[in-house]
């Protein structure tokens, strides 16, 4: 396929034939490099992608400023965690309890937000994970007892352990395992993205971004904001939740540190990085900042300084994100090439902005 | 008559620091519409100035009130230079700050762990004992901390009120394009406005540092949070209700945390937040803006 024929593709063919290479590329990383580093890196990345992918749907493609994702995602994480541990199921049937958990969670936290607007949805919203922590934090009354030592019900600020994970290690071995659940958390990012592509350019991702641009005007239409706030937040739940419960299930562990600011700053500067609302900017900010952040681990402490000013810089001066850049460079080129019949696809691709 | 004087002392005094942190930021999401995430480090600058001063340049203690101002206008200074000044005639204002400061919190907290560790240390600046009331006790430092959030409610109000800058900052506030057709300096007006808040949050930290907390590079974000909630339910850029809403807040927390547990405390506050603002989006006592577009 030449260029010019790629410029020229619908959306919808082109999200294929991008996410056909991304998805070649990490199914082939395992072949090449199968270390423990490279692996648990790489993993990680998946995990953050997950769930910038379905923060960007509030955020990016509705405009609603939540800032709960990371509640949302500790909520299926912990959802499954403990039932895992108290009632003894399977971690994979938790993991679909952690999810719709945390698609009822989203679902109520969207409709708590429905008459507020910009600054106050982010300021109810981190309260909401702000307070999730404090109660995780400073739950210290035993809630049961393994041999003298006594254990709280959320597992309070050492978090909860010891409720199994997915088993790969006795399918797999204890050399493949890893790649195991390297597979399984790709599958997830694969569907999770599926999900949020199909939702961004189907009815509902029209009726999303019109309440976003003007409100009024979406209402005159007959858009009913109530149903679609609550809707993308209980639709962004469920992948965050599985996310969450897979997390548990890669580290055998779950805490309130999830709940930190930095973790939110860093998937937060991940979206901004990438280009907020894009289809294809969560992706691209985590691969971009995953990478920045092992340049700097040598400088442990200078990490965090450094997601910190990325974001602003990004913020102030690229606000469209790499993935804006981009596909400003696409225009660019589209013109250059002064092809008149590209000019009506290259409208339309426009529709993500 | 112990438990009714135990819950009003302890109230007061995190009123006090309700509302030292609730002034710098609801003038700031007022006037400016910024919420501020960096208030938190912003306090903490303020105490750090302070302790700076007196511990390592060796000045006489009440010095350490014009080094925390110094600070916090360094602060305001950088903060405009850096982020407000490109930022506020871009459309997502609103948005993209609340981003941007968050950033700049963590890079700020960053900072000061490298350079003062993150240890709690001892504000020099303060006042230690208090009054004895019916067995209990009452902080001189409390008492101080209401006086400054008076003062600094009632200063911000006369200059709001009734200076030349004070009317060039509530024209900004209502309609900047207008603003600026009629010449007012908006440029200039967002600055002072950023400089004060600076200063405010920089006094605030070192009353705050010298009271409940200790100082540490996280003393403010906890103030920060409740302020936040705070200024939502009394209404964007009412100083005196915030005030006012500071003390009735920390009153409720301080008998939530001496009859049920202490866990519960910040989430009621939270969830009377949720309620007033489903109830009234626009805060008890503040008044539906048009937006900006």
């Amino acid at each position: 396929m030449n260029g010019a024929g790629f410029i020229r593709m619908t959306p919808i063919r082109r999200d294929i034939a991008i996410g056909l290479f991304f998805l070649a590329i990490a199914i082939a990383i395992p072949f090449i490099d199968s270390s423990r580093s490279t692996m648990t890196q790489v993993i990680l990345l998946f995990i953050w992608a997950s769930i910038v992918t379905q923060w960007n749907l509030v955020f990016g493609v509705a405009g609603i400023f939540s800032l709960a994702q990371m509640a949302v995602f500790t909520m299926g994480g912990y959802t499954a965690a403990m039932l895992s541990l108290y009632m003894g199921w399977s971690l994979w049937l938790t993991s679909f309890l952690g999810a719709f958990m945390a698609v009822l969670v989203s679902g109520i936290i969207g409709a708590a937000t429905i008459r507020l607007r910009g600054a106050y949805v982010a300021l109810l919203t981190i309260g909401f994970a702000v307070v999730m922590q404090v109660l995780i934090l400073t739950d210290s009354d035993c809630f049961f007892y393994r041999g003298v030592t006594c254990y709280n019900f959320t597992g309070g600020s050492s978090g909860l352990s010891q409720f199994g994970d997915f088993g790969f290690r006795d399918w797999l071995g204890y050399k493949q395992s890893l790649v195991g659940k390297y597979y399984l958390a790709l599958f997830l990012l694969v569907l999770g993205t599926i999900f949020a592509l199909v939702i961004m350019r189907g009815p509902f991702g029209y009726a999303f971004r019109a309440l976003r641009d003007n409100a009024n005007c979406a209402s005159s239409q007959g858009i009913n904001r109530v149903k679609y706030q609550i809707l993308v937040f209980a639709l962004s739940g469920f992948f965050t939740g599985l996310s969450g419960a897979f997390y548990a299930g890669h580290y055998k562990t779950i805490g309130p540190t999830m709940l930190d600011l930095s973790v939110l700053l860093l998937l937060l500067s991940m979206m901004v990085v990438g280009g907020l609302g894009r289809a294809w900017g969560p992706l691209l900010g985590c691969i971009i900042l995953m990478f920045i952040d092992d340049q700097l681990k040598v400088y442990a402490e200078w990490r965090t300084v450094g997601t910190g000013a990325i974001t602003i810089l990004f913020i102030i001066v690229f606000r469209q994100g790499v993935a804006g850049l981009i596909e400003q460079l696409w225009e660019r080129l589209l013109a250059l090439r002064g092809a008149r019949t590209a000019g009506a696809s290259a409208t339309n691709d426009k529709a993500t902005g | 008559m112990e438990a009714f004087l135990q819950i009003l002392f302890s109230g007061l005094t995190l009123g006090a620091m309700y509302a030292l942190s609730a002034v710098g930021l609801t003038l700031l999401w007022g006037v400016v519409g910024m919420l501020n995430m960096s208030q938190g480090v912003m306090l903490a600058i303020g105490g750090y100035a302070s302790y700076s001063a007196i511990t390592y340049l060796g000045l006489p203690w009440p010095l350490g009130l014009p080094a925390a101002i110094i600070g916090g206008f360094i602060t305001g200074l950088v903060f405009y230079h850096v982020m407000v000044r490109w930022m506020y005639r871009a459309p997502a204002f609103e948005v993209n700050i609340i981003i941007a400061t968050v950033g700049a919190a963590i890079v700020l907290e960053s900072l000061m762990i490298r350079v003062f560790t993150g240890y709690p240390l001892d504000q020099p600046f303060s006042l230690p004992g208090g009054f004895r009331i019916g067995g209990i006790q009452l902080p001189f430092q409390t008492l101080i901390n209401l006086s400054v959030a008076g003062i600094m409610t009632l200063g911000l109000g006369w200059l709001l009120r009734s200076t030349r800058l004070g009317r060039a900052i509530r024209a900004t506030a209502q309609r900047r394009d207008a603003a600026q057709l009629l010449g007012v300096p908006v440029a200039r007006v967002y600055l002072q406005v950023m400089i004060m808040a600076g200063i405010i949050a920089a006094i605030s930290g070192v009353m705050l540092t010298a009271s409940v907390a200790n100082l540490s590079p996280y003393a403010g974000t906890n103030p920060m949070l409740k302020a936040f909630f705070i200024c939502a339910i009394a209404g964007l850029g009412n100083i005196p209700a915030a005030v006012g809403a500071s003390l009735i807040l920390a009153f409720i927390e301080g008998s939530i945390q001496y009859s049920v547990s202490a866990r519960f405390g910040f989430p009621t506050m939270l969830g009377l937040a949720i309620v007033v603002l489903i109830w009234r989006p626009y805060g008890l006592f503040g008044q539906r803006t048009v937006e900006r577009s």
